[in-house]
């Protein structure tokens, strides 16, 4: 998959830029809500249990103030991303014990055989351990500018 | 929300695990997600997870779980425009509806979930 197809999988209601959760658990159930309600699913405690599961596995936040939730679960119908930015930072047990600011959650049903979305998590772990484009992800003052630092990152 | 309710929900939460558990355990997979820097050692806590999830679960209908995941790889599956999306069977539009039991396909077995 080209880097460039990447900008399709963040849509604009599933971008918070300012997360109000000051917990880990909470940010998780932020996230897990904007995509219950942008693809009316009902069974948001599965999805939330799902991704407390894979953090007990070990913690996905990276470092670097980074964390990519994820998983698969028969609740979602289609591979779901959501991206969501703490200023102030969120204790998620990062492996540098730093806050983490900058959330890539994805989600994808059991059924999704070609493991798009281990393409999609490749793709962006590898975009986001440039410093600058790390930077870019941060300072992005909307979806419009946000879609631009793909593009340009992409190209 | 029904009893019958919860252990569907319960069924897709223990088969997200057992996914989850096959993953870690699967080299390719585990190679490549801790390529990309993610950790995966506490497995222990994914199996307690499922303790605690099969604890709630009647015996009866896990025993058709384990049952039905011996055969097939996705033991419950989305129900999709009235198709049982393990066999592409269709499905009574009445299971939808039904409230006293967790409903299995007619055809090839597998536990349905109704999206």
């Amino acid at each position: 998959m080209a880097a460039r197809g990447l900008v399709s999988y963040f849509q604009e209601p599933l971008c918070i830029f300012e997360l109000t959760s000051t917990s880990k658990r909470d940010a998780l159930a932020e996230m897990v809500d904007a995509i219950c309600t942008q693809h009316r699913i009902k069974d948001r405690d599965i999805i939330l249990e799902m991704l407390l599961n894979r953090e007990s596995l070990g913690s996905t936040g990276i470092a670097q103030g980074v964390a990519f939730p994820h998983g698969r679960t028969l609740a979602v119908r289609g591979l779901s991303l959501v991206f969501a930015r703490s200023s102030a930072g969120i204790d998620f047990d990062a492996m540098d014990n730093e806050p983490t600011h900058l959330f890539f959650l994805i989600i994808a049903p059991p059924q999704d055989k070609d493991n798009l979305y281990l393409q999609v998590l490749g793709q962006i772990v590898n975009l986001i351990k440039d410093d600058s484009v790390r930077e870019r992800f941060l300072a992005a003052k909307d979806y419009g500018e946000l879609r631009q630092v793909l593009e340009q990152a992409a190209s | 929300m029904t009893e019958t309710k919860d252990q569907a929900k319960l069924l897709v939460a223990l088969q997200d695990l057992d996914h989850m558990i096959k993953e870690v355990q699967d080299t390719q997979t585990s190679t490549e997600l801790k390529d990309m820097g993610f950790q995966m050692d506490n497995i222990g806590e994914l199996k307690n997870a499922r303790d605690k999830i099969t604890a709630q679960i009647r015996p009866q209908l896990l025993n058709r779980y384990e049952r039905v995941s011996r055969t097939y790889d996705r033991t419950v599956v989305p129900v999709v425009n009235e198709l049982c999306t393990g066999c592409f069977a269709k499905v009574p539009t009445s299971f939808r509806y039904e409230k006293h039991a967790v409903m299995t396909c007619e055809s090839c077995g597998r536990i349905l979930y109704f999206i």
